[in-house]
């Protein structure tokens, strides 16, 4: 750790005009006792660590277990907002259909995310014994946000901004099986479970 | 994310420099000048810190990385080889064919029986040179704990007991037994031994140098085995529990002979061209088709799936 922390200190050194050098010197010392923040930082990788978990062997009366594939791209660069528009739309979907839709999707994000898709899947056949690669559909997709790097955004009048180089990244879980059917509701269905509660209202501790 | 700050760049500078020509006017008066120190606000705007690299300069950072205090471990560039086992199998054992088809009463049966391991000649060099170096060794026990080695070597892997699986398993033998299977679910149960395991070859092939010796024992064993594998969501890919099938393996036992603590371990198996076909997996797998020119459609009813040669080879 003491020596991500003097890394962490040299790059300070070396980036910032010579002004402000020495005030940022006694900046750096001061970090090393108060940056123990570790949980959302660059080493834990928790969603491919979902991929190592082994289940124990079945018995043969138990309901087979369904495969389920973890695959992620990191410091992808787009906005994550913009993301998950995309992931939104493809949840619950069976993953020929995701991929159809990706393809002719005109945003950029479209592009990787169908590579995600189909890297994931040949992982699933290969590697998690998944036998049928149509016979997969979205459990999870979602888009988190990435590490930023920072630039000067110049205004008028010497005023500046910073400006903040978005990077995402996205998660995706495949899950061996049919997709699951979501039953709608009609809206003529719910005016008469509506009427039918109305209907049910009775005086209670009534004579 | 564009914020604009209200304190600008010039504002600070123009401020700084007033100050220090305040301090330069009073030179008329007798008194001294006090040491004026000036002292800041707090910051309140943020510079990133790419904005001050221009031109960077390579030989810059490893100074300063040296500077600071990073000590970078010494870098190797070395290539580890491994002397405690051979890379293969030399001279390999030809196993005659049609071995433990045929059943004990019959002539050629007899024939199969009565072959004795004194009728090759290079064998029986090699065993005597490994008795120069092991005096406990004799055939009829060497089979038995070649057996012995085996069984244990395979519960280690049920298991995945990593150290004990390295002190009964060749270093050339561990990855072939191990990979793929990390994270898989192996059960395997020894049943029984049909027949008593016989040795049936031995050759002693020397590596690099003339006098590094190594020994090589081939034994044979017919016995019954259950063998299943669950995958990660713990679903039967391969075999049952409960049917145990009737095995009849060639196995090939090594030890560095010179190394006083040298152990015979198993190095590998050997796989005769004659032997059957493996039982297939519980799923079903797509297999490349044939390469089509264009224009050419791929005719699925008379397409014949290619069959591999039937060569003998070593597990």
């Amino acid at each position: 750790m003491a020596a991500a922390m003097t890394g962490r200190g040299v790059s300070f050194i070396r980036s910032i005009p010579s002004v402000l050098l020495s005030r940022l010197q006694i900046l750096g010392g001061s970090q090393q006792i108060s940056c123990l923040h570790t949980s959302a930082s660059l080493e834990s990788k928790t969603w491919e660590r979902r991929n190592l978990k082994v289940y124990p062997p079945q018995l043969p009366d138990e309901p087979r277990r369904p495969a389920e594939i973890h695959h992620s791209r990191r410091q992808i660069k787009y906005s994550k907002d913009k993301m998950w528009y995309l992931a939104k739309m493809i949840r619950g979907m069976s993953i020929d259909e995701a991929i159809a839709q990706l393809e002719f999707n005109d945003k950029k994000g479209a592009k990787i995310m169908k590579e995600v898709l189909l890297e994931a899947q040949e992982m699933a056949v290969k590697n998690h014994n998944v036998e049928y690669k149509s016979n997969l559909f979205v459990a999870e997709s979602y888009s988190g946000k990435g590490k930023y790097l920072k630039r000067i955004r110049y205004h008028g009048r010497g005023m500046f901004g910073i400006m903040d180089k978005v990077y995402c990244h996205y998660f995706v879980k495949l899950v061996e099986g049919a997709p699951p059917k979501i039953e709608k509701k009609t809206s003529f269905d719910q005016a008469k479970e509506y009427v039918q509660s109305l209907k049910n209202r009775t005086i209670i501790h009534s004579l | 994310m564009a914020m604009p700050t209200r304190r600008t760049l010039g504002a600070l500078h123009r401020a700084i420099c007033s100050s220090l020509k305040n301090a330069e006017t009073s030179l008329d008066v007798q008194h001294p000048i006090p040491l004026y120190l000036p002292v800041r606000t707090k910051k309140r705007y943020f510079i990133p810190p790419a904005v001050g690299l221009k031109g960077k300069r390579q030989e810059n950072t490893e100074a300063k990385a040296r500077a600071a205090g990073i000590v970078f471990r010494q870098q190797y560039f070395e290539r580890p080889i491994n002397i405690a086992c051979t890379a293969g199998i030399f001279d390999p054992y030809i196993p005659p064919e049609g071995d433990a088809r045929l059943s004990t009463l019959s002539k050629e049966g007899l024939k199969q029986r009565t072959e004795q391991i004194r009728q090759s000649a290079a064998s029986q060099l090699a065993i005597r040179k490994i008795k120069e170096h092991d005096s406990v060794f004799t055939t009829k026990d060497f089979a038995e704990k070649a057996q012995e080695i085996f069984i244990e070597a395979h519960h280690a892997l049920t298991q995945f007991n990593k150290e004990k699986l390295h002190s009964l398993v060749t270093e050339r033998c561990y990855p072939e037994m191990t990979r793929g299977n990390r994270y898989k679910t192996i059960c395997w149960r020894f049943v029984e031994s049909l027949e008593p395991p016989r040795v049936v070859h031995a050759r002693c092939p020397d590596m690099v140098s003339k006098g590094n010796l190594y020994g090589q024992v081939t034994v044979r064993m017919h016995s019954k085995q259950t063998l299943a594998i669950y995958d990660r969501f713990g679903r039967l890919m391969l075999g049952s529990e409960e049917q145990p099938k009737d095995v009849l393996e060639y196995l090939v036992i090594e030890r560095h002979l010179i190394n006083p603590y040298g152990r015979w371990r198993l190095h590998g198996k050997i796989v005769p061209s004659w032997a059957p076909a493996k039982d297939p997996i519980i799923k079903t797998v797509m297999i490349p088709g044939p390469e089509l020119k264009p224009g050419e459609e791929f005719d699925a009813l008379n397409y014949e799936v290619p069959k591999p040669e039937a060569v003998q080879w070593y597990k």
